[in-house]
C-alpha cells in the first residue's frame, strides 16, 4: 500500500514528524513500510480498502509516550488515529477514516492493573484483549464474569468505547465503563469521575463524579485517546439457565419480540436474548457452495430445505437467565408460557451449576469462530455491518427485516440479520459477506449500504454503529435542526482539538481545518 | 599407600592446560548454552503461538477449522504440521491468506514472528512422538 500524506503535510514534515515519533518510542515502533500500511488497513475491506490508507503506524507503551506522540502530531499537522487493537472488523478494523492519517496503535499498552473481586470490576490498558482478560480471571480463580462479543478477538476497551456488546446481563459493555484515563489533543492528561480527585477511592465504583460527566463524551469520538478504563464486571452467579428454540418460520420474529420485549424490560430477562436467522449457524460450519450454486441470493425454497437438512428452524433464539435456581425455574416457566402461545415447538435447556464447567454456562467466554462466516463464499472473505436500531416491537421488526432482505435479494446477497433485545429496542445487525476479490459484488454492496442508511433514517432508524466509509451518511442522518447535534460535536472538535489532529472524520466529527474531507 | 608423585608442570604447560581446560569448558559450556537457548527458544515460541495465533489455530479454532476445509483433517493443525517452512509462515502472518487478516509489527514484532516460525518448523527431533510423523504436502 503506497505512501498517502496527510493534507496539510509534505513529504519533508511528514518524514520530521516519523524521526521524532520515533525520537519517543524507538525506530521499532515506527512501521511506514508498504506491507506495514496493508496490515494496519480496513482487512475485510469491500473494495473501498483505498479510501483509508494510513500513512504509517506508531506504538507506544506508556501514557508519557503517548502524550509526547500528540504533542508531535500538534507541532507538525499529522492526524493521528487511536486504536486498541485494530480488530473493529466489519467497521473498517484498524484503518483510519481519513488517508493519510498515522495510527496509533495502543496495543502494547496491554496492562491490567487491577481486577477486584469484592466490588467487581477491573482497571485495564486499551491493549488487553477479551482472551487476556478471560485467562487472567481463570487463572486467578477470580469470580467475575466477562461481557463478551460474537467475535472476540479485540480489546476490551476498544469494544466498549465503541459501544459493542456481549450476551449477559452486563451485555452492555459502554454501559459499564467506571472511569477512564484520557490523553487529550493537547497532550494533557484527565481522569474521568471521581479519578478526578488525586486519591479517589471511589473511582471504579461511582460513574458521575461532580459536575458534567464525561466518560460518554470520549466513545465513538474523537476528543481524546483512553489510556485507562475502568469497567464493571459482572459477579459469578450461582447458576445458568439456558433456553434455546428454533422457530420455522420468517414471520415468527414479530411475535417472539413481542413476548420477549415484556420480559426483558420487566427483568425476568435480564441479558440481551438474540434472534438470529438460522442461515448464521449454517454459515458457521458449512460453505454455500456445498449446498447451492446459483447465482444471486438463495432462494427461499431452496434456503428452506439447507435449513431442515441441518436441523435449524428459520430462527434460532439463544435466551440465558442468571442468578438462584429456583428465580431461573420461574423465569423459564413464564418464558415457556409466553411461547406455548404460539408454538409447539419445545425449548432445549442448558443448566450450569457453581462449579460445574464454564463452557456449559451462560458466562461470556471468548471465541473467534463467528469469523467462520465469513468463509460463507469463500475466496478471500470480508464482511461488513449494518446495525440500526429499532423499537423493540413486531411492527418495527418486521418491516425492517421484510425491507432488508428485499434489498439483500436485489444485489444477490444472503441474507445474514439477528435482533438483540435491549430493554426498549432491538439492535439489528445486518451482515454482508463477500469475497473481496468479487469487485462486482462488493461494489454492490457498498452501493446497497448506502440504500439500507437512507431506508432505515425514513423511518427514524439511526445505526449504533458504523463502518468508516459511511460515517458521515449516518451522521447527516441527524437531522433535527439542521443537523445541530453536528454543529455541537464540531464545536467541541474545535475547542479541545484547534489543530485537528486527532481521528479526523471520526462518526462524521471533522475538525474545522479539515471538513472539506467529509464525504 | 597409594601415593601419587606430584610434578608440577612447566609454567608454560600450566597456562596452557588451563587455556585448554578453560577452552573445553567453554566449548562445553558453549554446546550446553546453545542446546538450552535453542530449547528455550521453541519453548518460547510455543508460548507465542499459543499466546497470539492460539486465538484461531488450536483444535476447534476457527483457523483450524477453515485450513481443514481447504487441506483437509491432517494438515489443519498448524502445531503438527511438518511441511511448513519458516518464511511462508512469516510471509502468510505478514500479508493474510484467504479469510485470514494480516497481523501488524506492533501485535507481534519480527523477533517475536521468528520465534513462532521456528516452532512450527522445529526438527522432528524436538517434536513429541505422536507429533513427528510425516504431515507433507504443498502448504
Amino acid at each position: 500500500m503506497k505512501l498517502v500524506l496527510p493534507p496539510r503535510v509534505t513529504d519533508k514534515t511528514f518524514q520530521k514528524a516519523l524521526d521524532a515519533f520515533a525520537g519517543v518510542v524507538g525506530k521499532q515502533w515506527v512501521l511506514n513500510t508498504d506491507e506495514d500500511r496493508e496490515t494496519f488497513s480496513d482487512i475485510y475491506a469491500a473494495g473501498d480498502a483505498d479510501q483509508h490508507v494510513p500513512a504509517a503506524a506508531v506504538g507506544p507503551q506508556s501514557v508519557e509516550e503517548v502524550q509526547a506522540i500528540v504533542r508531535i502530531a500538534n507541532e507538525y499537522k499529522v492526524p493521528l488515529w487511536p486504536i486498541s487493537r485494530g480488530k473493529n472488523l466489519g467497521y473498517g478494523a484498524a484503518a483510519p477514516r481519513m488517508s493519510g492519517t498515522v495510527v496509533l496503535d495502543l496495543g502494547r499498552m496491554n496492562r491490567i492493573l487491577d481486577v477486584n473481586e469484592r466490588f467487581g470490576y477491573c482497571l485495564i490498558e486499551p491493549g488487553v484483549g477479551f482472551f487476556d482478560l478471560f485467562n487472567h480471571l481463570q487463572e486467578k480463580k477470580i469470580r467475575l464474569w466477562m461481557s463478551v462479543p460474537a467475535n472476540a478477538w479485540g480489546s476490551v476497551a476498544g469494544n466498549a468505547l465503541e459501544r459493542g456488546y456481549g450476551y449477559t446481563p452486563y451485555g452492555d459493555n459502554t454501559r459499564n465503563i467506571c472511569g477512564l484515563e484520557v490523553v487529550l489533543p493537547n497532550g494533557d492528561l484527565v481522569r474521568t469521575g471521581t479519578g478526578a480527585m488525586a486519591n479517589s477511592a471511589t473511582w471504579q465504583l461511582f460513574k458521575w463524579g461532580y459536575g458534567p460527566s464525561w466518560d460518554q463524551l470520549f466513545c465513538q469520538s474523537n476528543f481524546g485517546i483512553v489510556t485507562k478504563m475502568g469497567m464493571w464486571l459482572m459477579p459469578e452467579p450461582e447458576a445458568t439457565l439456558g433456553l434455546n428454540i428454533q422457530l420455522p418460520n420468517p414471520d415468527d420474529v414479530g411475535w417472539a419480540v413481542d413476548e420477549l420485549a415484556p420480559l426483558r424490560l420487566n427483568g425476568v430477562i435480564q441479558q440481551s436474548p438474540s434472534i438470529g436467522n438460522s442461515l448464521r449457524f449454517v454459515a458457521s460450519a458449512t460453505q454455500r457452495s456445498q449446498w447451492y450454486n446459483g447465482d444471486g441470493a438463495m432462494p427461499d425454497d431452496v434456503l428452506a430445505e439447507v435449513l431442515k437438512k441441518a436441523g435449524f428452524g428459520w430462527w434460532t433464539i439463544n435466551l440465558r437467565l442468571y442468578g438462584y435456581d429456583e428465580v431461573n425455574e420461574t423465569h423459564a416457566r413464564i418464558i415457556k408460557d409466553a411461547f406455548a402461545k404460539h408454538t409447539k415447538q419445545e425449548f432445549q435447556i442448558v443448566k450450569w451449576h457453581r462449579g460445574e464447567p464454564i463452557e456449559n454456562s451462560g458466562a461470556g467466554i471468548p471465541s473467534t469462530q463467528a469469523l467462520q462466516m465469513i468463509n460463507w463464499r469463500g475466496g478471500r472473505g470480508g464482511h461488513l455491518g449494518f446495525s440500526p436500531v429499532l423499537p423493540a416491537t413486531s411492527e418495527h421488526v418486521l418491516k425492517q427485516f421484510h425491507s432488508t432482505k428485499k434489498r439483500y435479494e436485489e444485489i444477490g446477497v444472503d441474507y445474514y440479520g439477528s435482533f438483540t433485545l435491549m430493554e426498549r429496542t432491538a439492535t439489528n445487525v445486518n451482515l454482508m459477506v463477500y469475497d473481496r476479490d468479487d469487485a462486482a459484488l462488493t461494489a454492490k454492496v457498498r452501493a446497497l449500504f448506502k440504500v439500507l442508511v437512507a431506508d432505515a433514517a425514513k423511518e427514524g432508524y439511526s445505526e449504533y454503529r458504523t463502518h468508516l466509509s459511511y460515517m458521515d451518511d449516518v451522521a447527516l442522518s441527524f437531522d433535527f435542526n439542521h443537523h445541530a447535534l453536528l454543529r455541537l460535536n464540531e464545536a467541541v472538535k474545535d475547542a479541545l482539538d484547534p489543530n485537528g489532529i486527532l481521528a479526523p472524520g471520526k462518526q462524521g466529527i471533522w475538525p474545522r481545518a479539515l471538513r472539506t474531507e467529509r464525504a | 599407600m597409594n601415593t601419587k608423585t606430584y610434578v608440577p608442570l612447566p609454567g608454560c604447560l600450566t597456562r596452557l592446560a588451563l587455556f585448554v581446560a578453560a577452552a573445553c569448558l567453554a566449548t562445553t559450556c558453549v554446546a550446553a548454552r546453545g542446546r538450552d537457548d535453542s530449547a528455550q527458544k521453541l519453548e518460547d515460541g510455543k508460548k507465542l503461538f499459543h499466546a497470539r495465533c492460539g486465538y484461531c489455530h488450536l483444535a476447534g479454532g476457527t483457523g483450524t477449522i477453515m485450513l481443514g476445509r481447504r487441506l483437509g483433517k491432517d494438515r489443519s493443525l498448524l502445531e503438527e504440521r511438518t511441511d511448513l517452512s519458516a518464511e511462508y509462515v512469516k510471509k502468510i502472518t505478514r500479508v493474510g491468506i484467504n479469510s485470514m487478516p494480516p497481523h501488524n509489527r506492533i501485535e507481534l514484532p519480527d523477533s517475536e514472528l521468528d520465534l513462532i516460525a521456528a516452532y512450527l518448523t522445529r526438527p522432528a527431533s524436538a517434536r513429541a512422538p505422536d507429533a513427528a510423523g510425516p504431515k507433507g504436502g504443498t502448504p
